[in-house]
């Protein structure tokens, strides 16, 4: 049966206009920082409605939409001023756990992510392995029947707020680097875990260092196959390569730039030149509807089941370059007034000031996940051969 | 490599053009080919004789010559021509549309290259016999020859289009070599007398049809300017790979991998961009012209950076004309002029929506572009 999805498009448009509380679109809209305040209350309406998770199976508990009716979903949410799904747990290991975990680990997480009450974050990177994940050195050994865990993970987002952490470890040194790699499901409460904030460069709170010290985790915690982290490392790269939500965020933003521009360029009244910042967002509004296109190609793509190539990098290098290019416009047009109160007391709103703090924070849309360097190298290898 | 580029207007069309053009790439047009091919038949109607295609089936040959670097005034001759045409009533169209599509008359349209067909530069006056033309048209171009001119006008305060005979029109009082290799010329109207039927229309049906051949102007040199995107780049991929440096191939240096890199992912992106002018074309969509006008400016931007650095990364051969992919830059930066340039277009953007342009008539909900 085929899919109506003008239909769907429109029961979407109904919901989230009716079921997404005026404060929390208040924050989206206004292009503050998102956190785990929006995020879990928005998550707990969304399941109530039986959309908690829109990518996954619905033996699951997730949907079962396709990936256009994914697409048309976060274009919907982001066009209503809905926040973005934590993608960690829902985005991340979710899918993960559906695809390799045991059935006890279905039954013990799944449930807790749809409904938002664990919070997940990622222990990827290390400090001696960034986008060359497979050098990482945390490692977990098996003792009287737990793994226990030493090391350190790096730039993990939401750490101090998190119940629960997904990370790769060392359980073999024997075999060539990307085997004997394993992947660990670990309460973040255990004893032995130190959580130490990274100071950013946009003055908010959401990276961390994670210190591992002899942290020991019931064995079957372990997800799939051990030495086999790398399998679900990939599967879960792969799954994540064309996250809809960011071209439908990214057409969000120009939105709000377009805005705040217009709102800049009449308060000035003549005494400053906003003709360059204009045309810029002219270009920026041109390579949304490009990525756009290129975005539904790929789709198209997945639908049929014919091989990726170098569209999931560019299309990563491109929303990147575009996030980067709007927030510098927006830090053109609020920096004389914003600059000098880049952070204020706590519970103060400064919402000139938090176009500063996205512009900072939008410096690692090229450097998370792939750097662009790395994404170039991809796309080179394509062209011209390795 | 072959599938880095698939064709954004596949089928026989394009197969017939690419392979023409590389047969004859970098040889001097002889006759008229766009002609002789049957090219000019595209978009007139069945009913006149014509293919009754479509501006995708005309895409593709624009498409199947950029792939090889053939420059050829198709838009202008197969696009242009027809669609001001239909402005005239039923029974002269159908007579100069029949004409068009068989060869018996070479119709070019006297629009200089760098404006659009809604540009006005002629202005006429209604004589006691017949009307009397003036105006300088700069740059139109003279690939082709002709036995017309199409020459869009202003009379009265309002749109007219004129049918003139190129012998009534004279010799231009200056010739050129475009910057892409084109044949253009400059033609000065001095109070030129011509008959009365040679007011093919006036009013709304004039403007309807000027803002259809604007709007397939732009769209296919959009398509032209992705076209020759991807040949640039292929070809700059080849040169990199077969040309060694310090004892390596120039391939193996990072700093040139990224950068075309940097172009393929400029080319996905405007590709995307021009597939989305195409759907909403297709769909008379309210706000076409806002979107037309968006690429122009965007791909002149991404076709000028890719076209520098093509040069750059050929080196010395970067700045001979033997080389195909200096060509196609050449192209590309030519391209970003025809039908206005991208500070023109900025400009209508940007302008305040009071004093944004006229209705256009060809969008089927009236509202203002």
């Amino acid at each position: 049966m085929s899919i109506d999805y003008a239909g769907f498009r429109r029961e979407l448009e109904a919901f989230a206009r009716s079921a997404c509380p005026p404060d929390i679109r208040a924050v989206v809209a206004a292009g503050q920082k998102i956190t785990k305040r929006e995020y879990q209350a928005w998550q707990q309406i969304l399941n109530a409605q039986g959309w908690g998770a829109p990518s996954w199976p619905r033996e699951a508990g997730g949907t079962g939409w396709d990936i256009r009716q994914r697409l048309i979903f976060e274009e919907v949410m982001a066009e209503n001023d809905c926040p973005p799904l934590y993608h960690h747990g829902l985005g991340h290991i979710g899918p993960v756990i559906i695809r390799f975990g045991t059935p006890d680990q279905k039954a013990r997480f799944l449930p807790r992510i749809l409904d938002g009450s664990d919070w997940w974050c990622q222990g990827y990177s290390e400090p001696g392995s960034g986008s060359d994940l497979a050098s990482l050195s945390t490692s977990a050994r098996l003792e009287d029947g737990e793994w226990v865990v030493n090391g350190q993970k790096i730039w993990t987002s939401h750490a101090h707020e998190a119940s629960m952490i997904y990370m790769l470890v060392r359980t073999s040194k024997e075999a060539k680097k990307q085997e004997g790699i394993s992947l660990l499901l670990v309460p973040m409460d255990t004893p032995g875990i130190t959580v130490r904030p990274i100071k950013t460069i946009d003055g908010w709170h959401h990276l961390n260092e994670v210190f591992f010290d002899e942290v020991r985790v019931r064995a079957d915690n372990l997800v799939g196959e051990v030495g086999k982290g790398w399998t679900c490392a990939k599967f879960l790269l792969e799954r994540e390569r064309l996250p809809p939500a960011n071209v439908a965020r990214l057409e969000l933003m120009r939105r709000q730039v377009t805005q705040l521009v217009e709102q800049a360029s009449r308060a000035a009244a003549g005494q400053r030149d906003f003709s360059g910042l204009h045309h810029k967002l002219l270009l920026c509004e041109a390579d949304v509807k490009g990525a756009r296109v290129m975005m539904a190609e790929a789709t198209d793509d997945l639908i049929h089941q014919r091989p990726l190539g170098v569209q999931p990098s560019a299309i990563k290098m491109t929303c990147a370059d575009v996030a980067q290019r709007l927030t510098t416009i927006a830090l053109d047009a609020v920096g004389p007034d914003a600059a000098h109160r880049f952070l204020a007391d706590a519970g103060q709103d400064v919402p000139d000031a938090t176009w500063i703090q996205n512009y900072m924070f939008t410096r690692a849309r090229t450097i998370a996940g792939g750097t662009s360097e790395v994404q170039r190298n991809v796309v080179a290898n394509e062209l011209l051969g390795a | 490599m072959a599938t880095s580029f698939p064709s954004l207007f596949p089928g026989m069309l394009l197969d017939a053009a690419s392979r023409y053009a590389e047969d004859h790439i970098a040889q001097e047009i002889q006759g008229d080919p766009v002609r002789e091919l049957g090219w000019t038949a595209t978009l007139v109607p069945e009913e006149a004789g014509g293919a009754g295609g479509t501006l995708s089936d005309l895409a593709s040959i624009v498409e199947g010559l950029a792939t090889h670097g053939l420059q050829l005034p198709v838009v202008e001759t197969c696009a242009v021509v027809p669609l001001l045409l239909q402005a005239a009533g039923a029974e002269t169209a159908h007579r100069w549309l029949e004409a068009v599509a068989e060869g018996s008359a070479r119709i070019a349209p006297m629009v200089a290259l760098s404006a659009t067909p809604e540009h006005d530069a002629v202005t006429a006056r209604h004589l006691d016999i017949g009307y009397e033309l003036s105006g300088v048209v700069e740059g139109v171009d003279l690939t082709l020859p002709a036995t017309h001119y199409l020459v869009p006008v202003q009379m009265d305060g309002d749109d007219a289009i004129f049918l003139v005979d190129a012998e009534r029109i004279g010799a231009p009082k200056a010739r050129y070599r475009t910057m892409e290799g084109r044949l253009g010329a400059d033609f000065a109207l001095e109070r030129l007398a011509v008959p009365e039927g040679a007011c093919l229309a006036r009013g709304a049906a004039v403007r309807e049809a000027r803002a259809k051949a604007t709007d397939a102007a732009l769209l296919l040199t959009a398509a032209d300017t992705v076209a020759a995107l991807a040949t640039l780049i292929r070809q700059t991929v080849t040169h990199l790979k077969e040309r060694r440096q310090f004892g390596v191939a120039l391939a193996s240096f990072q700093v040139l991998r990224h950068r075309v890199a940097d172009m393929y992912v400029k080319y996905l992106g405007a590709k995307g961009l021009v597939i989305h002018c195409f759907h909403e074309y297709e769909q008379g969509a309210a706000d076409l012209r806002r979107t037309l006008r968006l690429a122009k400016v965007s791909l002149a931007e991404s076709a000028r950076a890719c076209a520098e650095a093509a040069i750059q990364m050929h080196g010395g051969m970067g700045v001979s004309e033997e080389v195909l992919a200096t060509r196609t830059a050449q192209r590309l930066i030519a391209s970003e002029f025809r039908y206005g340039d991208r500070l023109m277009h900025a400009a209508q953007l940007l302008a305040p929506p009071q004093s944004a342009e006229r209705v256009s008539l060809s969008n089927q909900t009236g509202s203002v572009r």
